[in-house]
């Protein structure tokens, strides 16, 4: 067992810290505000690498090898230092890896070929890609044996407003993993306007599907092995949610550690106070716990581990939980300050929200498939 | 112990608050969240039948209660206010909390008037808020307290009242004053006599328009975004002597806002209550009508525990709230019972908001989502009137004698 980084993480760890501090955390504020993410973002996020990592160096993009070399770990490393920057951006960043991934991994010549020109093309903003799943199961699903042809609503997603394509993931009565090019006949996207209040940067939107037919050579998936590429994509999706909770909690708490040492009341600072030294010290317990459990989900996830779907869940299970906590905790902190956006506190517990949401209850269905056997 | 059984008036307040707060409040709700305005068509026809941003100075009349300092003569009968006020300011609270509190902002600075106050003082209070202002909205009322160094710790005012023949003169900045930019008159706490601490800090009536008051910058806040929140300046502010409240007694000082703060503490519980409430109302409704693997979903033991959890924190809530109300009616010290009523109901409403969305899935990301807007309005009761920390001071202090750090 070994905690410590080896030199290519620390160096991916530092450069994408200083990125996230200089970059992201400066456009943040005028991003939440304004609902946008700024240009600026995405040329550097290209150069960064961020958008077309988890495409194969064979397909124009960078990852050297096929799906199965990409490293989840790095990417976990990676979402921890974005999320410290601003989630709603980093959430934009991130948002190609699990379609790209999924289409190196199991898609169609065609499917490369539409994907992976589409994110790889200039655009201000570019397109990116998203993935929709459909855990309350709303989707109708008519799996003609070639085409596939779907009806029903998905979201609000974050990206989705920028999206070229979705890869819907759907794991019901009829399981199938489908590309969907958002200028498909009977799709449409309906960009969030107003955001939600959580990522509003986010480019939210809903996906609506009104018998849009996926031709065969979109469909990555079907039956049995869409239920299982499924398991796989959430888990990818789990861990870098989780990633960069823990980020957003992580600096949520430094915020607040700072703010307790400046902030003077009753002729002391407010950070030794008892009630306020265990309130950060509780969630700085909390961060790390989460952070190792996030780290070990996508090491499992990197060694094909049979436990790593297991862990994933777990593993953004707690972080969204945590970083719900030191967000709440920080806005108390500091107060009266933590309530306007003079201070960041308040957009990161906005921003603490679609983590325990997105890509579903995973608690729920962990109980049910423990009670059910 | 009989709270609140057998008096009329307590169903009808709450029962004309509540249909205001599903038919009039409600509707409006997210329009106001979103654009962060105040509600002011709603709070003029709210005053007009009777629920006016002078109603903490009506409030005796309305209830029959007798007078504050009890100075007609006879054994004091119990009051109602302070029940009429956590009963309807749950209500209120329920439908919106900002809209709740744009309703009864004024009441704030009104307070201490009714307290310490003279017949001249609620007289010039009640003469500032008739008519409309010149954007032709209903007039409110400030009490400007708070200031950028002076959060929790309110002994350590820095805005400074100095004596210059008939007048004060008044400066200072205030922070986080409920209606600061569009009051038409300011209950402002400022320190006269540095030596004398926190007997030094005074009350002053000061009238829109006055040299030297300059309401500041609004905020943009996380929640309760239908109430009006910004700074206010005080820049050799001169104030007449006559306008100090409670110069014809021996004021208590900071004490005064500390009790007035007491007074209000069970009614700011109550609209936590409120809050939790609605996020609970609606999630049961949900709940209700929908089924998952074939189970309705209360029938799952994950989803409906939550419930009865959420059922038994608000309803304990509510309970300290009301007995911190029925001892103030009853003139009773409830100073331990009105920091426990505040601080358990705001961290139930924090609870119950955020269990509440993370059940709702992602329906709660839809923009507009109400139960979304509670959980941002609920943060607030754990840090206005005194923050979740500074009422466990209040109570551990009641128990222990000592202040603990």
């Amino acid at each position: 067992m070994d905690f410590a980084l080896d030199d290519e993480q620390s160096l991916l760890v530092s450069t994408v810290r200083r990125w996230s501090e200089r970059g992201l955390r400066t456009w943040a504020a005028d991003a939440d505000r304004g609902g946008t993410a700024p240009g600026a973002m995405w040329s550097a996020a290209a150069e960064l690498g961020l958008l077309l990592d988890a495409v194969p160096a064979a397909d124009g993009g960078l990852l050297d090898g096929d799906a199965g070399a990409y490293s989840h770990q790095a990417r976990a490393l990676r979402g921890i230092e974005l999320g410290r920057g601003c989630a709603a951006l980093a959430a934009l960043c991130e948002s190609n890896v699990e379609p790209a991934l999924a289409v190196a991994r199991w898609g169609s010549s065609a499917a490369r070929e539409t994907l992976y020109r589409a994110i790889a093309a200039d655009g201000a903003p570019p397109a990116i890609a998203v993935v929709a799943h459909d855990f309350h199961e709303r989707l109708a699903i008519e799996d003609g044996g070639a085409a596939v042809t779907l009806r029903g609503r998905l979201g609000p997603l974050p990206g989705l407003a920028l999206a070229s394509h979705v890869l819907v993931v759907a794991t019901g009565a009829a399981p199938v993993l489908a590309l969907i090019p958002v200028a498909s006949p009977g799709a449409r996207v309906v960009p969030c306007d107003p955001a939600p209040s959580a990522w509003r940067a986010a480019a939210w939107g809903a996906l609506e599907l009104d018998g849009a037919a996926i031709p065969a050579e979109l469909v990555l998936a079907r039956g049995a092995a869409a239920r299982a590429a499924a398991t796989e994509v959430l888990s990818w999706m789990r861990v870098g949610l989780a990633a960069r909770a823990v980020g957003v909690a992580a600096i949520a708490l430094d915020h607040a550690a700072a703010y307790g040492r400046d902030r003077v009341q009753f002729g002391q600072p407010i950070g030794r106070f008892e009630s306020i030294a265990h309130m950060l010290d509780e969630n700085q317990t909390a961060v790390a716990a989460a952070r190792l459990l996030v780290l070990q989900a996508a090491w499992e996830i990197d060694r094909g581990a049979a436990s790593a779907a297991d862990s994933a869940s777990r593993a953004r299970d707690l972080a969204a939980r945590v970083v719900a906590r030191a967000t709440i905790d920080a806005v108390q902190i500091f107060g009266g300050y933590g309530f306007v956006n003079d201070f960041p506190v308040e957009k990161l517990m906005r921003d603490a929200r679609p983590f325990e949401v997105l890509a579903g209850n995973e608690a729920l269905s962990r109980v049910l498939a423990a009670v059910e056997g | 112990m009989d709270l609140f059984h057998g008096e009329p008036m307590f169903g009808a307040v709450r029962q004309m608050t509540h249909a205001l707060a599903e038919q009039e409040i409600r509707p409006i709700a997210a329009l106001h969240d979103r654009d962060e305005s105040m509600p002011w068509d709603l709070m003029k026809k709210a005053s007009s039948f009777g629920l006016s941003q002078t109603a903490m100075l009506d409030t005796r009349r309305i209830t029959g209660d007798a007078d504050d300092r009890g100075d007609k003569g006879g054994e004091r009968k119990p009051g109602r206010a302070a029940r009429v006020a956590v009963v309807g300011a749950e209500e209120l609270a329920w439908g919106c909390a900002g809209i709740g509190l744009a309703l009864a902002g004024s009441g704030l600075a009104a307070a201490p008037v009714a307290r310490i106050g003279s017949e001249e003082h609620k007289q010039i209070f009640l003469r500032a808020l008739k008519g409309v202002d010149e954007a032709g909205h209903i007039k409110v009322a400030a009490m400007a307290l708070s200031e950028p160094q002076t959060g929790s710790d309110i002994s350590s005012l820095a805005t400074g009242a100095r004596r210059d023949g008939d007048h004060w003169v008044l400066n200072g900045h205030k922070q986080w004053i409920t209606n600061g930019r569009s009051a038409s008159i300011y209950v402002v706490w400022a320190q006269t006599d540095a030596s004398l601490g926190r007997g030094g800090v005074r009350g002053f009536l000061v009238e829109r328009g006055t040299p030297g008051l300059v309401p500041g910058r609004k905020e943009t806040k996380l929640g309760i975004r239908a109430s009006e929140t910004a700074q206010v300046h005080f820049e050799d502010c001169r104030v007449h002597k006559d306008l100090m409240l409670g110069a014809d007694r021996v004021s208590e000082g900071l004490g005064d806002t500390k009790k007035m703060l007491d007074a209000t503490r069970p009614a700011v519980g109550a609209q936590a209550v409120g809050i939790a409430r609605a996020a609970f109302e609606y999630l049961l409704e949900r709940v209700r009508g929908g089924s998952l693997r074939g189970k309705p979903l209360a029938g799952h033991q994950h989803i409906a525990f939550a419930l009865a959890e959420m059922e038994m924190e608000i309803q304990a809530s509510r309970l300290l709230v009301h007995r911190a109300a029925w001892m103030a009616d009853h003139a009773m010290d409830n100073v331990a019972f009105a920091s426990m009523g505040k601080a358990h109901a705001a961290r139930t409403a924090q609870a119950v908001t955020t269990r509440a969305l993370a059940l709702l899935g992602d329906e709660a990301l839809e923009p507009g989502h109400p139960v979304e807007k509670w959980y941002r309005d609920a943060k607030i009761y754990d840090i206005f009137e005194g923050t979740g920390q500074i009422q466990r001071r209040i109570i551990a202090k009641t128990l222990t004698g000592l202040n603990a750090v």
